[in-house]
């Protein structure tokens, strides 16, 4: 299915989902959960906690539906922010430790963002645009962005004050900006 | 008042680290708080929420258990066929409606008596463990009922469960196609009870419900009152 097909029958659900139709909700569920769950496992990565926040997530979806405006972005985009939402409130409000470890080899293979859904152009904008970032500011955002890194942990990994990881994901997220735009 | 924020120097780093999630906790809530009224902000972080969607987009998908959803469609009080055993719940839930139209006749309970019930898994030791959050529609939650196979207990908290006051409350196990088993009855207090044999096997696909008896309980051993709470116990 391309992505505009795909992404207006994601607007329809929506719109009857915001309409009170439970088995819109149902469909909706069946489209994204699992891709929704997959960014919020990644996040949390306790299996326990992301079933239970993709649960708060749905029933936020449900709740919020009637505030989705398909003029103001792609339908997955929302919802993905509903869910990642979801996972860094969650996350934050544990507070507990976490042993923060990268995956091997993962931040090498980005910006291969090869297996990714959704706009193909902004993918291979991103994924371009990505690789002009430079290495420190690019592994804060992403660890941040695809995992919930705060900048206390990011601070830790790198060895540096908190306020330097604040300046490089402000940086960061300027240079990428200007890199999107420019393209 | 000093502001302590950013945002006003720099509304979209502050929009950009707001999405990334590394906002310090105190600044994300005053962020999150002032979004509600700011279209500019809303527009600030719309335009990174899409930048950066298709890195989200590229975490691999991991298929949710079956639980999850039936604790949504109990939530946003699901009606729908979607739950295995769902016909059992609509049947319950008309029960308790006929229940209230009855109730208020009487006088005896509080209107709004309706069927929700949030189960899911919870991280168990030895044995596993359900937990069924029984409400009364938006309300406290009525009862909280906790099975654990572990400890050999059904555990019940009743927060709101109004009693009318010649009638007992009874709380039941009903298994998938077996006859309602009694667990006990549901006193004002937390009440423990022991787990009987049928749930011991495993509770999936069962469900409790709580009926009116007359003071003391059932005469019969079976269900004699209307139903009036009625909630799935689902495990993962």
């Amino acid at each position: 299915m391309g992505s505009a097909q795909r992404d207006g029958d994601l607007v329809r659900l929506i719109e009857a989902v915001a309409g009170g139709d439970q088995a819109a909700l149902r469909a909706l569920y069946d489209a994204t959960a699992p891709k929704l769950l997959g960014i919020v496992l990644r996040i949390l990565r306790d299996r326990g906690a992301a079933e239970d926040t993709l649960q708060e997530v749905f029933v936020r979806i449900w709740q919020r539906a009637g505030s989705y405006e398909s003029r103001a972005g792609a339908p997955l985009v929302w919802l993905v922010a509903i869910a990642r939402n979801g996972a860094i409130d969650r996350l934050r409000q544990e507070k507990a430790a976490r042993l923060t470890q990268v995956e091997e080899g993962w931040l090498e293979r980005l910006p291969d963002l090869g297996d990714g859904e959704g706009d193909l152009a902004r993918r291979d904008a991103l994924a371009h645009c990505l690789g002009t970032v430079e290495v420190p500011q690019r592994e804060c955002l992403v660890l941040a962005y695809c995992e919930g890194w705060s900048r206390e942990e990011l601070a830790a990994r790198f060895g540096c004050p908190v306020n330097t990881v604040k300046t490089w994901l402000r940086r960061g997220l300027i240079s990428l900006r200007g890199c999107l735009e420019a393209a | 008042m000093s502001d302590p924020h950013s945002w006003p120097d720099d509304p979209d780093g502050t929009a950009g680290e707001y999405v990334l999630g590394t906002l310090p906790p105190e600044e994300r809530t005053a962020f999150a708080r002032a979004l509600d009224g700011d279209a500019g902000l809303r527009a600030l972080v719309a335009g990174w929420e899409a930048r950066l969607a298709p890195l989200a987009m590229a975490t691999p998908p991991v298929a949710p258990g079956p639980a999850t959803w039936a604790g949504i469609a109990a939530r946003i009080g699901g009606t729908q066929g979607a739950v295995p055993g769902g016909a059992q719940i609509i049947r319950l839930e008309r029960t308790a409606r006929r229940w209230r139209v009855a109730a208020m006749g009487a006088g005896a309970l509080a209107a709004g008596l309706a069927l929700w019930i949030a189960a899911g898994p919870r991280p168990a030791g030895e044995g596993a463990q359900y937990l069924a959050v029984v409400d009364r529609g938006g309300a406290l939650p009525a009862l909280i009922v906790r099975v654990d196979l572990g400890s050999g207990l059904v555990q019940v908290r009743s927060l709101a469960a109004e009693t009318p006051p010649d009638r007992s409350l009874e709380l039941w196990y009903v298994g998938a196609g077996a006859a309602p088993r009694s667990l006990g009855l549901v006193t004002d207090a937390s009440a423990r009870l022991p787990v009987p044999a049928a749930l011991r096997q495993g509770a999936e696909g069962g469900s409790l419900a709580v009926s009116v008896e007359p003071k003391g309980g059932s005469p019969t051993g079976s269900p004699t009152g209307p139903v009036i709470y009625s909630g799935k116990l689902v495990r993962d």
